[in-house]
C-alpha cells in the first residue's frame, strides 16, 4: 500500500517540478489585464473540473481580497458557467450537451472578458465549442489541460498543459488545483502589496505635510 | 456609441531599430511597457446628418472624409469605406507629442473602434498590423512599428522586428513585486514642450546606413536590459539606459539639445543611475531610473533645473505599468 502511495506522489512531484511556468505567468498577466479593464472571467469544466472551477471562483472573488475586503473598491468578477443547474440541464436537454458552456457564454461574453477552460483531455466537445466562441470574439483563453493537451491546448492563448498519460485524471486534476491556487495566492499577495504601498505613501505624505 | 481605448507606452531601449532600413538587414529589438495613460476614441453613428465630424485638438465637420485635415482619421475612413454619418472624438490625459507613443495609441484605438463600428473584431496582432499599415503605408509617416504593437498588446514586452517584416512579441514576465519596484525607481519627467516626431525620425531614417553599427549595438543591448529588469537589477538597467542614450544621441542631431543635456547631467549628479528622452527625441519626457533614497531629490532638482532652462510647465508625471492593450470600453451598437 505504501508503495502505491509513494509511486503516485512521485509522479505528482515530478509534474510539479516541471510546471509550465511561462504559460502560468502569461495566464496571470491575462487575469491582471481583465482586472484593469474591469472585465469578467468565465470558468468552465466538466465533472471534477467543474468542481475546481467553482472552488476557484469563490477563492478569486473573495479570498483574494479577504485581508482587506472593504479597501478594494474593484474586485475580480469570476463566474462559473453555467451559473445554475437549471441552465445546465436546460441546454443539455433541449439543445445538446455540447452547448452547455457555449450556450450560456454567448449571453455574457463581451470584449473585455477572459475565458478559463479546464479539461484534462482538452478534447471535450462542449469545452472546445465554448473556446471557439471566445476566440471568434477575440477574448483571451486560458487553457488548463492534461494528457497531450488536445484541442484546448492548441486553441489557448495561455497553454497550461500538464503532460501525462491518457486517463491519469487524478494526477492532472490535482495539479490543476495547485495551478489555480497559484493564481489565487499571487493575486492575494499582490493586492496586499498594493495596500501596503498605498499606506506607506499616505504616511509619507502625512509626515511631509 | 463606441468608446475604444489604447495605452501609451514607455520605451526603454532599441528605438530606431524598428525602421525597415534597419530591420530588413538585422533583427531590430525594442523593450517597452504600456502605461496607465490612455487615449480614448468615441465613435458616434449620426444617421440624420450627412457629415463626417472629427473632434480632437481641432473640430472638423466635412461632407466627405477626403476633406479631413486629420490624416489618420481621413485615411482610416477612406480605407474602410465609411463616407458619412459618423462623428469621431478623441480624449487623452496628456498632450500629444510627448514621446509616449500617443499618436500610434491614437491610431490603434481609432482602428479598434472603427472595426467594431463595422461589426468586425480584430485581435491584438491584427490591430497592431492594421495600425502599422494605416500610419506607415497610408499616411506615409516615416515611423517604425514599435508603438503600434505596444499600444495594441499592452503589458511589458520585448518586440523583435524580423527581416521578413514579421514582429515577435515576447512578454517580459515581471512579477508584481519587481514591476512595482521598477515603477518606484522610475521618474517620468514631462518637459512641457512638444515636438513633431516625424522631423527627427526623417533625419534618423536618412542616417540609418551611417548609423548601422550603432543601431546593431542598440538592438543587441535589448535582451541584456531585459535580463537586468527580470533580476530587478535597476542600477544596471539605469546604467544601460545611460549607455543607450549616449548611442541614441548619435543617430540624429535633434534627438537632444543643450537644455536637455544639462537636465540629464544634473539628474546624474543628484544620484540618478541613467535614463533617456522618450520617443523620437528633441523634447517630450525625460525618463530616469534612480535609487529610492535619491528619487525625491532627483525630482526636485529636475523641477528647479527645468525652470532655469525655461521649461515653465515641466513636472513629474506619476506613472504605473498596465497589462491592458487596445480595448472596446463601450459598444452600444451590440456586441
Amino acid at each position: 500500500m505504501e508503495q502505491f502511495i509513494q509511486e503516485f506522489s512521485q509522479k505528482a512531484i515530478s509534474l510539479l517540478c516541471n510546471l509550465p511556468k511561462v504559460e502560468i505567468a502569461k495566464a496571470m498577466n491575462i487575469l491582471q489585464a481583465a482586472f484593469e479593464r474591469d472585465g469578467r472571467i468565465y470558468v468552465i469544466g466538466n465533472g471534477g473540473s467543474l468542481a475546481l472551477a467553482t472552488h476557484w471562483v469563490s477563492d478569486f472573488n473573495k479570498t483574494v481580497f479577504s485581508h482587506n475586503l472593504e479597501e478594494h473598491q474593484r474586485r475580480f468578477q469570476a463566474i462559473r458557467l453555467p451559473t445554475t443547474e437549471e441552465e445546465l440541464t436546460a441546454w443539455a436537454n433541449d439543445v445538446g450537451y455540447e452547448m452547455v458552456f457555449a450556450g450560456p457564454l454567448r449571453n455574457y461574453i463581451q470584449d473585455s472578458d477572459v475565458l478559463i477552460a479546464i479539461s484534462s483531455s482538452g478534447n471535450s466537445e462542449n469545452i472546445v465549442r465554448a473556446v471557439e466562441l471566445a476566440r471568434a470574439n477575440k477574448v483571451p483563453v486560458i487553457g488548463i489541460s492534461g494528457f497531450d493537451g488536445g484541442r484546448l491546448n492548441a486553441l489557448s492563448d495561455a497553454k497550461i498543459m500538464i503532460p501525462s498519460n491518457r486517463g491519469e485524471y487524478e494526477l492532472v486534476e490535482g495539479i490543476h488545483a495547485i495551478v489555480l491556487h497559484i493564481f489565487t495566492k499571487y493575486f492575494k499577495e499582490y493586492f496586499d502589496h498594493v495596500l501596503l504601498l498605498r499606506k506607506d505613501r499616505e504616511e509619507l505624505h502625512t509626515a511631509t505635510v | 456609441m463606441i468608446i475604444s481605448s489604447a495605452p501609451m507606452r514607455i520605451s526603454f531601449a532599441g528605438g530606431g531599430t524598428d525602421l525597415p532600413d534597419f530591420y530588413t538587414r538585422y533583427p531590430g529589438r525594442v523593450i517597452s511597457t504600456a502605461i496607465d495613460k490612455f487615449i480614448f476614441i468615441a465613435i458616434n453613428h449620426a444617421p440624420y446628418t450627412n457629415h463626417v465630424a472629427a473632434r480632437y485638438s481641432l473640430s472638423e465637420e466635412v461632407s466627405h472624409p477626403s476633406e479631413l485635415k486629420n490624416t489618420r482619421i481621413r485615411e482610416a475612413l477612406l480605407d474602410l469605406g465609411i463616407e458619412k454619418n459618423i462623428e469621431i472624438g478623441s480624449f487623452a490625459p496628456i498632450p500629444a507629442r510627448t514621446g509616449l507613443g500617443s499618436s500610434s495609441s491614437f491610431s490603434v484605438a481609432l482602428l479598434k473602434g472603427l472595426y467594431a463600428y463595422i461589426g468586425k473584431k480584430l485581435d491584438k496582432r491584427e490591430i497592431a498590423e492594421a495600425a502599422c499599415r494605416l500610419e506607415i503605408d497610408l499616411v506615409k509617416e516615416p515611423i517604425g512599428k514599435q508603438d503600434q504593437y505596444a499600444a495594441a498588446f499592452g503589458g511589458f514586452n520585448m518586440l523583435q522586428f524580423n527581416p521578413d517584416g514579421t514582429v515577435d512579441v515576447e512578454p517580459v514576465l515581471l512579477d508584481y513585486k519587481k514591476r512595482m519596484a521598477l515603477e518606484s525607481h522610475l521618474i517620468l519627467f514631462f518637459l512641457g514642450t512638444t515636438r513633431d516626431a516625424s522631423s527627427v525620425l526623417a533625419e534618423q531614417k536618412a542616417n540609418t546606413q551611417k548609423n548601422f553599427e550603432t543601431l546593431k549595438r542598440m538592438s543587441d543591448s535589448v535582451p541584456v536590459l531585459k535580463e537586468a529588469l527580470l533580476h530587478a537589477d535597476f542600477k544596471s538597467a539605469g546604467e544601460m539606459l545611460l549607455e543607450g542614450w549616449t548611442m541614441k544621441k548619435q543617430l540624429a542631431s535633434a534627438i537632444s539639445n543643450p537644455g536637455i543635456d544639462r537636465l540629464y547631467e544634473i539628474a546624474l549628479d543628484c544620484g540618478a543611475w541613467g535614463g533617456k528622452v522618450l520617443g523620437a527625441g528633441g523634447a517630450g519626457c525625460l525618463m530616469m531610473l534612480a535609487p529610492l533614497e535619491r528619487r525625491a531629490a532627483v525630482v526636485e532638482t529636475l523641477t528647479a533645473g527645468a525652470k532655469a532652462e525655461g521649461f515653465e510647465a515641466a513636472c513629474e508625471i506619476p506613472v504605473g505599468f498596465v497589462q491592458t492593450g487596445a480595448e472596446i470600453v463601450v459598444n452600444s451598437y451590440g456586441r
